[in-house]
């Protein structure tokens, strides 16, 4: 029997949409392979989320349940993903590209001898494998790769794929699991929670990007007015989180974050290749800058040519009246 | 403190290229070090400079790679190895941790130095593999890195906070490069650079060949993305322009 596996990823006691898109897929690939759909979940309180992952049509659910897994750690990660390989023996391991995930995907596939390609934009099962596209160079371009192996481990870019509802009725399996905090050599010694605006960027339906040219307090304030008309998450440019102006949780591009909204506002930002690398897949791109030959405006739908000093108050204006 | 950075050599994604008929076409020599790399040895030069010790970066690659070898240790490094390859092989992260980690396995070190992630491919995967083949506690996508009573404290960068992470050595860390600016070399640097030693070593001396490390993932070809259709631009009085735009999103974009 064969089967692909979906790593369900709890985060601050939601389940992540990304993992539900990745499961969406993976039930359409399952579908159309004659493959059974199955799903892990790994978390302190994971049993209390297999309801929702039946909704996308898991025909199992692995269940790990362990307080150690309140916290990210990769030890215990590593070895509970291990374990459910070794008893549900997937073809296919599929999951979303979360910084949890990245941590462990390279370590998992050396631990179980398997094929992996991470950070796809889409993917589908061969008989030998999975195919897969990928953006490369600063996703200036697409690869198409090749992964042959009994078992293959693939990551996938949030907003890749659409949640698709298909509710099943699922087989629950609890997996005994216990590590001992004195075994792990990792030590967990703080979290440093990101401060101030908590909307996932990976999950927001709009964001509102800030970068260099978002110089003082008076800027800042512009664009927290604009993220809170819009219910927006509030993204940066590395300009911005290096200084320490944003928190670097909230860096967009190549070392920051990969997002895909539906409406990408980017303030001040000159949209250099390693930015753009996590953007270019919003819906819609609206660039505020006052230079006019900005890389930025040639992914932008509406570039506003101005000073966001000037153009941000009438624009606010504006989109309150609209949303009022 | 012994340090071991593992450092690649990728093609600028700066410069021009060009596909045909589903190959990537660029300059050979527009070639550089993987900034996340150089950021792994900026950190290890200034942890050294803090608390004493060796670094010492390894390099798999043909010929070629040895420039990215005289560019860290015109940074700061102490030696390199140079891990010769033809160059032609198709090798993926899986083929680059077997190598790394045949090579590490009997070696002494104290920290075992990644970039996080290959900015060409993007990949991220070398890194906690090689950690697992050698049996390493490791942390990925550091921030920011500390040596204190012996042990490694990194700063990683997770999915909503940062996790500092305290890890008994010898360990494995993938550097971000986040946390610091790599430093130029300098004309001393350079000219110091040219003394200092590079090992050349083959694969078959880790007991390897080409043929069995082939790699399991391929590209088979590459391709533009589909391009965004070309937006408007609206230059003009800022109050105008503003509220027009604001007003196309509600009625034409329909994003509001
Ligand atoms: C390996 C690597 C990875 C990287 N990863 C990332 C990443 O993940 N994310 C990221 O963002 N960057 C990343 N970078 C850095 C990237 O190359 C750029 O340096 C960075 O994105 C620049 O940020 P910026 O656009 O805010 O600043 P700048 O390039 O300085 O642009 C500021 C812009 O603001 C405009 N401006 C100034 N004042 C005003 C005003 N009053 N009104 C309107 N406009 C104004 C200017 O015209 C200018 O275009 C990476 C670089 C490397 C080498
Ligand atoms: N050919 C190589 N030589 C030395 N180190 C390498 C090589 N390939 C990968 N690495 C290391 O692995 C990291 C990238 O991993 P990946 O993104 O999987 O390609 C790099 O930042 C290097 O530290």
């Amino acid at each position: 029997m064969s089967s692909i596996l979906t790593y369900i990823a709890i985060s601050d006691g939601k389940i992540k949409r990304s993992s539900l898109e990745v499961l969406s897929r993976s039930k359409a690939i399952a579908d159309a392979n004659g493959l059974d759909c199955d799903a892990v979940i790994i978390d302190a309180n994971a049993s209390t989320f297999t309801d929702s992952v039946q909704q996308y049509g898991a025909s199992k659910i692995y269940v790990v349940e362990d307080p150690i897994f309140i916290q990210h750690r990769n030890t215990p990660l590593l070895s509970a993903l291990s374990k459910v390989m070794e008893q549900s023996k997937p073809n296919v391991v599929a999951f979303a590209s979360t910084e949890g995930t990245k941590d462990i995907l390279g370590a998992l596939a050396a631990n179980q001898n398997a094929g992996v390609v991470a950070d796809v934009s889409s993917f589908d099962v061969t008989g030998n494998g999975v195919l897969a596209k990928r953006p490369v160079m600063a996703a200036k371009i697409m690869g198409n790769v090749e992964v042959s192996g009994d078992t293959v481990l693939v990551s996938v870019r949030s907003g890749s794929y659409d949640l698709v509802e298909s509710p099943a009725s699922a087989e629950i399996i609890n997996i005994d699991f216990s590590i001992e905090e004195s075994d792990l050599k990792a030590k967990l010694r703080e979290i440093i929670s990101a401060t101030g605006d908590t909307i996932d960027l990976n999950e927001a339906e709009s964001i509102v990007a800030a970068g260099r040219g978002v110089k003082d307090e008076e800027a800042k304030n512009l664009i927290s007015e604009l993220a809170s008309v819009l219910n927006a998450g509030i993204g940066a440019s590395r300009a911005l989180t290096e200084a320490g102006v944003y928190d670097p949780s909230l860096q967009i591009g190549q070392t920051g974050k990969v997002v895909s909204p539906q409406l990408y506002i980017a303030v001040g930002i000159s949209g250099a290749i390693q930015h753009v690398a996590g953007m270019a897949n919003s819906k819609v791109i609206v660039a505020i800058n006052k230079d006019g030959d900005a890389p930025i405006f040639e992914v932008a739908d509406y570039g506003i040519v101005g000073d966001l000093y000037k153009v941000l108050p009438p624009f606010i204006e504006e989109l309150k009246k609209i949303k009022g | 403190m012994k340090f071991y950075v593992c450092i690649k050599m990728v093609p600028d994604v700066a410069a021009p290229f060009q596909i045909k008929d589903g190959e990537l076409i660029m300059d050979a020599d527009r070639m550089v070090l993987n900034a996340y790399d150089a950021s792994a040895v900026e950190e290890a030069l200034v942890l050294k400079e803090q608390h004493g010790g060796e670094v010492e970066v390894v390099c798999i690659g043909a010929a070629k790679a040895s420039e990215t070898i005289r560019k860290a240790l015109a940074m700061g490094a102490d030696k390199g190895t140079h891990i010769t390859t033809s160059g032609d092989e198709g090798f993926d992260s899986g083929s680059y941790a077997a190598i790394l980690s045949a090579f590490f396995k009997d070696k002494e070190y104290d920290i075992l130095s990644l970039g996080k992630q290959s900015q060409d491919t993007d990949s991220g995967l070398t890194g906690s593999m090689v950690a697992q083949m050698l049996d390493l506690p490791y942390a990925t996508n550091a921030v920011g890195l500390e040596i204190e009573d012996g042990k490694l404290i990194v700063k990683r960068q997770g999915d909503s906070g940062q996790e500092m992470i305290g890890l008994p050595t010898p360990c494995a860390v993938t550097c971000s490069n986040d946390m610091n600016e790599p430093r130029i070399p300098n004309l001393k640097g350079i000219m110091a650079s040219k003394r200092k030693p590079i090992d050349t070593v083959e694969l078959s001396s880790l007991e390897l060949s080409e043929d069995e490390l082939s790699p399991a993932s391929k590209v088979t070809s590459y391709e533009h993305k589909p391009a965004r259709q070309a937006g408007k631009k609206f230059e003009g009085e800022a109050d105008e322009v503003a509220r027009e735009v604001a007003q196309l999103l509600d009625t034409e974009a329909n994003v509001l």
